[in-house]
C-alpha cells in the first residue's frame, strides 16, 4: 500500500470574500453555492415557461378544431420552446448550476477563483433571460423563426416576431454568451488551479471531467453563435447582406442581395453540434458518478471514460454539417460528415458499455437517483441509435422534415439529459438543503416521467416513418397521405405529454415541500466518497471546508474495496485511517 | 506533463497513489490572472477567426467588391504598434519598480490607444464620405463590423488600463502584483495588435 504522507501545502490560501450586508450575502452573492442556486432557479423558471409552451403546442396538434393557438403563435412557441430548453435551461443548469455548486466542493476549493466575476456571470445570464422573456410582450411577439433562426425567413416579413422578437432573441443570445464566458473562465481555471492537495486531474470525479470538457467546448463553440447572431443583427437592423440573398417580398424587390443563408447554417451548427455535447458531457459525468455510488462499485473503465469525454469533445467540432444534409452539399462533403458522425458514436458507445458493466454484479440500490440513471441509459441508447440513422445522408434526407427527427432529438437531447438532471437533484438535494426529497412523490415522478416520455416519443418515430411532417400546426385534410392512426396518435401523445407535465408539477411541489417538511438528511446519506459530502457542515457553509482544506489520498471510486470494513472510503481518508474488515491485515491483503 | 501521460495514469493503483499524494493540487505555476487572460485571449482569438472564416466564405459570392483601404489605416497601425511598445516599456519599468517611468509609459500607451480608436473613427468617416456605407456591400459591412469589434475589445482593455494607471499614482504595497497587472495589460495589447495586424493583412489582400 502506498504511503499517505503528503507534503505541507505549498500554496497560500486565497482570502475568502465575506459579505458585508444582507444584499451582498443573499442577493448579489459571490458564494458559488448560492450562485448555483440562483442559476438553477432562474433556469427552472424560464424552463417551466418553455414546458407550458409545449403543452399549448401539443393541445393544438391533437385538437386542431379547438384552435387554441394560431399558426403564427405555434411557430413562436416552437421557437421559444426550443431555444429556451437548449440554451437557457440545459446549458445554464449543467454549467451554471451544477458547475457552480459542484466544482469547488468536488475539487476541494473554498470557492471559485474569481467570485466577483462569477456573480456578474449570473446577473448577465439573468439579463439575457429577461431580454428573451420581454419579447413575449413586444409588438409582434417573440420570433417564430424556429429555434435554428435560419435566414432569410427569420428576418423577413411574414415570419412572426420579425418586428422586434428576432432582435431581442439575437441580443439575448449575445448577452448570454458574454455571461457564460465569464462563468466558463471561472470553471476552467478553478478546476485547473484551485484543486486541493492530492487532487490530481485523474483523481477528479467524472462529473468534474464532464463539466470541465463541456466548458472548454462552450468557450470555443459559443463564439460561432455570437458571430452568426451579430451578423444577422446587422442584416436585420443595418440592412447588410451577410446572409440575405436577393429577395422579392410581396411583389417588391428588397434591398438585400448576394448573401448566403448557408453561411449562417455553417456558423450556427459549428456551435450547434458541440452544444449537444455541452449538455451531454456533464450528463455523462454525473450519471457515471451516480451509477458508481448507487451500485456501490467503482466505475468500470475509468480511464476509458475520461478518454471518451475528451475524445467526444474533440470530435464534436467536426460533425456539424450532418445537420445540413437537406441544405444540399457536395456528396464527398456529406460522406465526410457521415463518417465523422459514425466515429463519434464509438466513444459514446464505450461509455454506455462501461455504465452497464459498472452495474454488472454491482450492489444496485434502486434509489430514485439510480432509477433516473437507468432511465437515462436506456433513453440515451434509443436516442443515440436513431442518431445513427439520421447521421447518414441517404436516410436523413427523407426523414429530416418528419417527426422522426423530433423523436430522436427529444430522446437524446431532451429526455436523456433531463433524466440526469432530475436524478442529480434527487442525489444532491440532501447536500444542498439538508433534507431528503419525499420518496413516494419521487418514485411517482420518476415512473410517470420515464414511462410517459416513452409514450410521447416512441409513437413519434412511427409518425416520422409514415411521413408526418414536423413544424405543421395542424395536419389538415391529410387522410389521403397518412393513415387515420396518425391523428389518433397525436391525441394519445398529447395526453401522455400532459401527464408528464403534471408529474413535473408534483416534482416542483416536492422540492419546495421537502425543503420545509422533508426528513432531515443524515450526513452523507448515500455513503459517497467524493469531497462534497465530506464537509464539516451539511449543507456546506461559506468557505466549504472548515479551517483546513481537505487532503486527497485516493480517487473518487473506492467502493467495496476488499479489506475495508465499510463499502466506501472517502477521498480524504488516508489508508492508515481505514477500518479494516475481519481477516484483513491491510487493504486488499488477507491475513495469512 | 503531456496530456497523454496524464490520461494514462491509473489513479487506483497504489504506486500511482504514492505519486498523486504528493501533488500540490494545481496544474500550472502561472498566477491565476495570467491563466485567465490566456483563456480569454484564446476565446477572443476563436471569435475573430470565425469572423475571418465568414469573411472568406462570403467573399466567394459574386457581389463582393474590393474595399479601397484608406491610407489612414497605415498610420493607425503605426499608432497601435507604438501603443503596444509603450506597454512593453511600462512592463520593464514596473519590474524594475520604477513607478514614475511606468506611469509615464502607461499614460503614453493609453493616449496612443485613444489615438488609434479616434483614427479608426476617422477612417469610418472617410469611407462614409465616399458613399461606402455599411449596407453598400458585404466587404464594407465586414470592414465596419471587424473594426468595431476590435475597438470594443480595446475599450474593454482600457478599463483595465485605467485601473492599472490609477494604481501607478499611489504607492503599491505589493510591487509584484502591480508589475503583473502591467504585464498582463501589455500582453493583451500585444494580442490585440496581432489581431489587428492579421485583420489588416486580410483586408489588404482581399
Amino acid at each position: 500500500m502506498s504511503e499517505s504522507i503528503i507534503p505541507e501545502s505549498e500554496l497560500e490560501e486565497v482570502e475568502l470574500y465575506h459579505a458585508k450586508s444582507w444584499w451582498t450575502e443573499k442577493v448579489f452573492t459571490q458564494d458559488a453555492k448560492l450562485i448555483a442556486i440562483q442559476y438553477g432557479l432562474t433556469a427552472f423558471a424560464i424552463g417551466f415557461v418553455a414546458l407550458v409552451l409545449s403543452w399549448f403546442m401539443r393541445i393544438q396538434i391533437a385538437f386542431p378544431e379547438l384552435s387554441i393557438i394560431s399558426e403564427g403563435t405555434y411557430y413562436q412557441f416552437i421557437t421559444m420552446h426550443g431555444m429556451i430548453m437548449v440554451v437557457y435551461l440545459l446549458t445554464a443548469l449543467f454549467l451554471g448550476a451544477f458547475g457552480n455548486y459542484l466544482i469547488p466542493l468536488m475539487v476541494g476549493a473554498r470557492d471559485m477563483v474569481f467570485p466577483y466575476l462569477n456573480m456578474v456571470s449570473y446577473w448577465t445570464y439573468l439579463v439575457a433571460v429577461l431580454v428573451l422573456f420581454v419579447s413575449f410582450f413586444t409588438p409582434g411577439g417573440p420570433t417564430g423563426a424556429g429555434w435554428t433562426l435560419y435566414p432569410p425567413q427569420a428576418i423577413l416579413g411574414g415570419t412572426p416576431g420579425q418586428e422586434s422578437g428576432i432582435i431581442l432573441m439575437l441580443v439575448s443570445l449575445c448577452i448570454f454568451i458574454v455571461g457564460f464566458t465569464m462563468g466558463g473562465l471561472n470553471y476552467v481555471i478553478t478546476i485547473l488551479q484551485a484543486r486541493t492537495r492530492g487532487m490530481t486531474l485523474m483523481r477528479m470525479p467524472l462529473t468534474v471531467w464532464g463539466i470541465f470538457t463541456a466548458t472548454v467546448l462552450a468557450l470555443f463553440a459559443f463564439p460561432a453563435l455570437f458571430v452568426s447572431a451579430v451578423m444577422m443583427l446587422f442584416d436585420k437592423i443595418l440592412l447588410t447582406s451577410f446572409f440575405m440573398p436577393a429577395l422579392v417580398e410581396f411583389g417588391e424587390n428588397l434591398t438585400y442581395g448576394g448573401g448566403s443563408p448557408i453561411l449562417f447554417q455553417h456558423l450556427f451548427w459549428f456551435f450547434g453540434h458541440p452544444e449537444v455535447y455541452i449538455v451531454a458531457l456533464p450528463a455523462f459525468g454525473i450519471v457515471s458518478d451516480l451509477i458508481s455510488i448507487h451500485a456501490r462499485k467503482n466505475i468500470f473503465g475509468f480511464r476509458m471514460m475520461v478518454w471518451a469525454i475528451v475524445g467526444i469533445g474533440a470530435l464534436s467540432f467536426i460533425v456539424w454539417a450532418h445537420h445540413m444534409y437537406v441544405s444540399g452539399m457536395n456528396p464527398y462533403f456529406g460522406f465526410f460528415f457521415a463518417t465523422t458522425t459514425l466515429i463519434i458514436a464509438v466513444p459514446t458507445a464505450l461509455k454506455v458499455y462501461n455504465w452497464i458493466l459498472t452495474l454488472w454484479r454491482g450492489n444496485i440500490n434502486l434509489t430514485i437517483p439510480m432509477l433516473f440513471c437507468l432511465g437515462f441509459i436506456v433513453t440515451f441508447l434509443n436516442g443515440g441509435l436513431t442518431g445513427l440513422f439520421l447521421g447518414n445522408v441517404i436516410v436523413d434526407v427523407p426523414l429530416s422534415d418528419t417527426y422522426f427527427v423530433v423523436a430522436h432529438f427529444h430522446m437524446v437531447m431532451g429526455i436523456a439529459p433531463v433524466l440526469v438532471i432530475l436524478g442529480a437533484i434527487y442525489h444532491w438535494y440532501p447536500l444542498i438543503t439538508g433534507k431528503m426529497l419525499h420518496d413516494g412523490m419521487g418514485r411517482f415522478h420518476f415512473w410517470v416521467t420515464f414511462v410517459g416520455s416513452y409514450l410521447i416519443y416512441f409513437p413519434m418515430h412511427y409518425l416520422g416513418f409514415i411521413g408526418v411532417p414536423r413544424r405543421y400546426y395542424e395536419m389538415g385534410q391529410t387522410e389521403a397521405l397518412y393513415t387515420s392512426s396518425a391523428a389518433d396518435l397525436n391525441v394519445f401523445i398529447t395526453l401522455a405529454a400532459l401527464a408528464v407535465g403534471f408529474a413535473q408539477l408534483v416534482f416542483i411541489f416536492n422540492v419546495f415541500w421537502s425543503a420545509k417538511k422533508g426528513i432531515v438528511a443524515e450526513k452523507n446519506p448515500w455513503n459517497a466518497t467524493s469531497l462534497e459530502w465530506q464537509t464539516p457542515e451539511q449543507p456546506p457553509i461559506h468557505g466549504n471546508f472548515g479551517k483546513e482544506l481537505p487532503v486527497v489520498y485516493r480517487w473518487a471510486y473506492d467502493y467495496s474495496v476488499p479489506g475495508a470494513e465499510d463499502d466506501y472510503i472517502p477521498q480524504d481518508v488516508p489508508n492508515e485511517d481505514v477500518s479494516l474488515a475481519d481477516g484483513y491485515s491491510e487493504l486488499g491483503v488477507e491475513k495469512t | 506533463m503531456s496530456i497523454f501521460s496524464l490520461l494514462s495514469q491509473k489513479p487506483w493503483m497504489p504506486d500511482q497513489a504514492a505519486i498523486d499524494n504528493t501533488h500540490i493540487g494545481r496544474s500550472s505555476s502561472h498566477p491565476l490572472p495570467r491563466i485567465a487572460l490566456y483563456v480569454l485571449m484564446a476565446v477572443i482569438g476563436v471569435l475573430f477567426s470565425l469572423f475571418s472564416v465568414a469573411y472568406i466564405g462570403r467573399m466567394a459570392y459574386g457581389d463582393w467588391r474590393i474595399l479601397p483601404e484608406p491610407t489612414l489605416l497605415w498610420f493607425n497601425t503605426g499608432v497601435i504598434m507604438l501603443s503596444s511598445f509603450a506597454f512593453a516599456r511600462a512592463t520593464v519599468n514596473a519590474k524594475e519598480n520604477d513607478l514614475k517611468r511606468t506611469r509615464e509609459y502607461l499614460l503614453l500607451a493609453g493616449v496612443l490607444t485613444l489615438g488609434f480608436i479616434t483614427g479608426q473613427l476617422f477612417v469610418w468617416r472617410e469611407l462614409v464620405s465616399f458613399g461606402y456605407f455599411v449596407s453598400t456591400n458585404p466587404s464594407y459591412a465586414f470592414f465596419y463590423l471587424l473594426t468595431a469589434l476590435h475597438i470594443l475589445h480595446l475599450l474593454g482593455g482600457l478599463i483595465a488600463w485605467f485601473v492599472v494607471t490609477y494604481k501607478s499614482f499611489v504607492p503599491q504595497r505589493e510591487a509584484s502584483n502591480f508589475a503583473l497587472s502591467v504585464n498582463l495589460c501589455a500582453i493583451y495589447w500585444h494580442f490585440l495588435l496581432i489581431v489587428w495586424t492579421l485583420l489588416f493583412v486580410m483586408l489588404l489582400l482581399t
